[in-house]
């Protein structure tokens, strides 16, 4: 009989000793193998089409590229100089092997204004962006998780509809406004009506000073876009058979609400973070510009807009999408720690 | 314990589309916008685009919202401006809903191969920014109000063909997809008339967010240089002047900025009023249990339990679904109630547990457990000792993030105050009573790493580890395979046999009943109909109602030899 029932769907753990005749439970070592290689095998191949796409930003645009980026005005001669620079004048395989080439070692080419390694101008303002997106993600993640689940569970089953009213109503309005809006709006309070606030970033500010307004203007809104979702998914767990279970036993708040609930909602909520997180590093790139902030929307968009400077385009792309895809690989192995299950899901 | 409001629910007729607020303020708001962006360039644009006035005004009467630099006044240049600002997204938004749709479908209903590919090209798009996107297209088209629509459009293409992917993936699998599929239908017909008309609810869902999104990431692109460029204006090229004369004008800011905000609102509020037609929230009470005063039905003086006239009704409804249910149950003895879904048996049981489900009120005469009056104030920690849930699923009723070990010990250590080793200790007993291979091993383990039938024993062992005096098992052998059902039963009994501890053992199944239990009761439609004291000579001449003569009819007899399944447990 008790062999009929054993359904282990991972090889047992290295060093298990196995005894003959006795199935014994398994461990999740094998499943983090499989999923481990398998996301690295993913990362390899997002890898190989970010570095197709970025090659191709240049090759795509329409007409003769080095004309559109030499400018109108620039003479035949400054047209040839660009067709050189980014070996438009090459055939397009070889080009892409140079370019691969080139981007193995690190190198996107020298920025057409700064006369530097174009990874160079990118990566010092890579710290800029990463510190006011990652401490807003958490902080978003934290307040936006805990504001949510005390909405719903004091919501739950209909209880207090005032609440449930007000929530909706404030959560609403606040994650409709955008971040930019946000933004400009902390600017008008903290650092044109009040002054305490420095209302963009110098160095003559402190980092830290200048760096609170930004945060709070991706936070707030986030925050709120997240709180109700969490509010919706809390609602939902509270009515699973487990959560039922807990209750049957009899548990006090805190461990049905914080050990029991938690677990399953963060599950949801990392889901959902890791879509939120590209999407901020998204709002960051512009909200950047309401804080004359240095970091890589600054530098993009000045690529674009005013120096045509491809090659700093390019690792710019280049860098933007690898953050992405390394918060999405984090949040999945954060996620498989958290419930074991996601691991076989077929991601990535 | 099924919930009973969801059969309320389905009584309550065809499904009928559910107007709510949210959704009549948002399409009131869109609406109004809608009528500002049509009427506000036919009559304003004079003073939206004439240069002439005072510049850099603050809000003055003839100018509520201030002048920009050149003089404009801001409010005239706001309410124009939502023209090319709402057009902008709307254009994005449908470009890329129907090419994204076409895609997610074109994938679905390629071959295996290409749909593996589509479906994983689909993926890598959307791990990215939308934004990232939008910006790689502005740098190889430039910057423009052109430029941009087709940039946005483009960069939400993904997440259209992903949602348009996976509910096709979903409605295919469906019953109705199948069963055409075996008439003959072709698949193109398929997809036309059954795939497309079942994703429209979420599509629109989509559509609302999408619309927001576009209109917030286009406002985004103008506002850093990329969008509009003069003498073209949207709210973000707008929020932009307006940000260069902040310190001085703020005043010029609150135009695009509310506009936008407003906006934004209104797709939100539809995008949530769409979600709350689409899945109605029905009222609910606070879950009530209360004594009502009466002649006592039931004399039994040695019963471990005894529950005298429950009744339960709906709380908004005020539908009754048990009425007046009485019975006890003695130290050792198995009682089984039985009956079909909707009989009110499992409600039943939620009262005898105090497990009563949100919306519905119940009362009884008297309710009492070994001593302990049950419709009084009970501590937690009396309740959590005197009685113990087998649940349906064990699928479900386990706690998939946490491991058995954590779940199953918290009530030993909470309300019965053991260590955390001593806790663990008793469940490790407890797994080697239920034959669980490798108890030590099963406590580090989740639920999914379990089988069904090894699932619904841990569940036993815990259940029995506080050594309640009633044990109530809610269709414990209903979602496993018949083989161990079996085993489930056996397993039942043998505790029961050993322990001493009372059951209430629910089931939809006479034959299941009539092996295991001592005493049953039939119930139907929130009453019983049949009280079988001796279960052992049940037969169609020992029953009077003819629903429990029906039942005996339809159900094979199972026997549960009791001296041959310890043998069975034991090998």
């Amino acid at each position: 009989m008790s062999t009929t029932s054993t359904e282990t769907p991972s090889a047992p753990g290295p060093g298990a000793p196995l005894e003959p005749g006795a199935p014994r439970a398994a461990s999740l070592a094998g499943a983090w193998r499989r999923f481990l290689l398998r996301r690295a095998g993913g990362l390899v191949v997002n890898l190989a089409l970010l570095v197709l796409v970025t090659f191709l930003i240049v090759q795509l645009i329409p007409g003769d590229p080095a004309t559109a980026i030499a400018g109108e005005n620039a003479t035949l001669a400054q047209v040839e100089l660009v067709r050189t620079q980014l070996g438009l004048d090459q055939p397009v395989i070889v080009q892409l092997g140079q370019y691969l080439l080139g981007v193995v070692q690190g190198d996107f080419g020298d920025s057409f204004r700064y006369r530097v390694p174009s990874l160079d101008v990118v990566g010092a303002a890579v710290p800029y962006t990463m510190t006011i997106t990652v401490v807003s993600v958490v902080l978003l993640l934290v307040i936006g998780i805990a504001l949510g689940m005390a909405v719903g569970v004091a919501t739950r089953g209909d209880r207090r509809r005032w609440l449930d009213l007000v929530f909706t109503g404030v959560a609403g309005v606040i994650s409709s406004v955008p971040t930019y809006v946000f933004a400009t709006g902390l600017v008008v309070v903290f650092a044109v009506t009040l002054r305490i606030l420095p209302p963009a970033y110098s160095p003559a500010y402190d980092f830290g000073t200048a760096a609170i307004l930004p945060i709070a203007a991706l936070t707030i809104g986030g925050a709120c876009s997240v709180a109700r979702i969490v509010r919706r998914e809390t609602a939902v767990i509270l009515e699973q058979d487990y959560m039922r279970t807990a209750r049957g036993w009899r548990l006090p708040a805190l461990s049905l609400y914080a050990k029991h609930m938690l677990p399953n909602l963060l599950t949801t909520a990392l889901t959902l973070a890791g879509i939120i997180l590209t999407a901020l590093l998204g709002s960051a790139l512009i909200t950047e510009a309401v804080f004359a902030w240095p970091g890589l929307g600054g530098v993009i968009v000045q690529a674009i807009a005013i120096d045509k400077d491809y090659p700093v385009i390019r690792a710019a792309v280049f860098v933007i999408g690898l953050i992405s895809l390394v918060i999405t690989l984090v949040i999945d192995i954060v996620l498989g720690l958290l419930d074991p299950r996601t691991l076989g899901e077929q991601r990535g | 314990m099924a919930d009973p409001t969801t059969a309320v629910r389905a009584a309550g007729g065809p499904r009928t589309f559910a107007w709510n607020p949210a959704l009549v303020v948002g399409l009131v708001m869109l609406g109004v916008i809608a009528i500002v962006a049509i009427v506000a360039p036919l009559t304003m644009s004079g003073q939206a685009t004439g240069i002439g006035g005072t510049p850099n005004l603050g809000s003055a009467p003839e100018h509520p919202l201030g002048t920009d630099t050149l003089g404009r006044d801001m409010l005239a240049r706001t309410l124009v401006a939502s023209q090319a600002t709402v057009l902008m997204a709307a254009i994005a938004t449908g470009l890329s809903a129907a090419a994204g749709i076409a895609f997610g479908v074109a994938v679905w209903l390629a071959p295996r191969r290409i749909r593996e590919i589509g479906l994983r090209a689909i993926e890598f798009a959307v791990s990215y920014p939308t934004m990232l996107v939008a910006i790689i297209v502005a740098a190889i088209l430039g910057q423009g109000v052109v430029q941009v629509v087709i940039a946005i459009a483009v960069a939400n293409i993904a997440g259209f063909a992903r949602l348009t992917a996976n509910l096709a993936a979903k409605i295919a699998s469906s019953e109705y997809v199948s069963t055409a599929r075996l008439m003959g239908v072709p698949a193109h017909r398929i997809a036309l008339r059954h795939v497309l008309p079942n994703m429209a609810e979420p599509t629109l869902i989509l559509i609302a967010g999408a619309f927001s999104g576009a209109l917030v990431e286009i406002s985004g692109l103008s506002f850093i240089g990329l969008g509009a460029q003069t003498p073209a204006f949207d709210w973000g090229t707008l929020l932009n002047d307006g940000l260069s004369k902040i310190a001085v004008n703020p005043v010029v800011i609150l135009g695009p900025a509310v506009a936008l905000t407003f906006t934004s609102l209104a797709a939100l509020l539809v995008g949530d009023g769409l979600a709350a037609a689409a899945n109605p929230r029905s009222n609910t009470t606070r879950a009530r249990l209360e004594r009502i005063e009466g002649e006592p039905a039931v004399q039994d003086a040695d019963a471990v339990l005894v529950a005298d006239g429950i009744t339960v009704r709906h709380g908004v409804t005020g539908r009754t679904l048990v009425d007046d249910v009485s019975f006890s149950i003695r130290r050792g003895e198995v009682l089984g109630i039985v009956g079909e879904s909707g009989s009110g048996k499992s409600v039943t049981a939620s009262v005898v547990g105090r497990l009563l489900g949100e919306g519905l009120s119940a009362s009884a005469r008297r309710l009492q457990l070994g001593g302990t009056d049950l419709l009084g104030r009970v501590p937690e920690r009396t309740l959590a000792e005197k009685m113990a849930f087998v649940y349906q699923d064990p699928g479900t009723a386990l706690n998939p993030a946490l491991i058995l070990g954590i779940q199953l010990s918290d009530v030993l250590r909470i309300r019965l105050r053991h260590s955390r080793r001593g806790a663990f200790g008793i469940l490790l007993a407890g797994f080697r009573a239920v034959k669980l291979t490798d108890p030590e091993g099963r406590l580090r383990q989740y639920p999914h790493q379990l089988s069904g039938g090894m699932k619904q024993r841990a569940m036993i062992a815990s259940a029995m580890s506080v050594k309640p005096e009633l044990l109530i098992a809610d269709e414990p052998t209903t979602a496993l395979d018949v083989t161990v059902q079996r085993e489930v039963l056996t397993l039942l009994k043998r505790l029961n046999e050993e322990s001493g501890t009372a059951v209430l053992f629910i089931s939809h199944d006479l034959g299941v009943v009539r092996a295991l239990c001592d005493r049953v009761l039939v119930m139907k439609d929130g009453r019983i109909v049949e009280r079988i004291d001796d279960v052992r000579s049940l037969s169609q001449e020992t029953v009077t109602h003819p629903y429990t003569k029906q039942l005996l009819a339809a159900t094979p007899v199972v026997s549960v030899p009791v001296a041959a399944d310890q043998d069975e447990v034991t090998a």
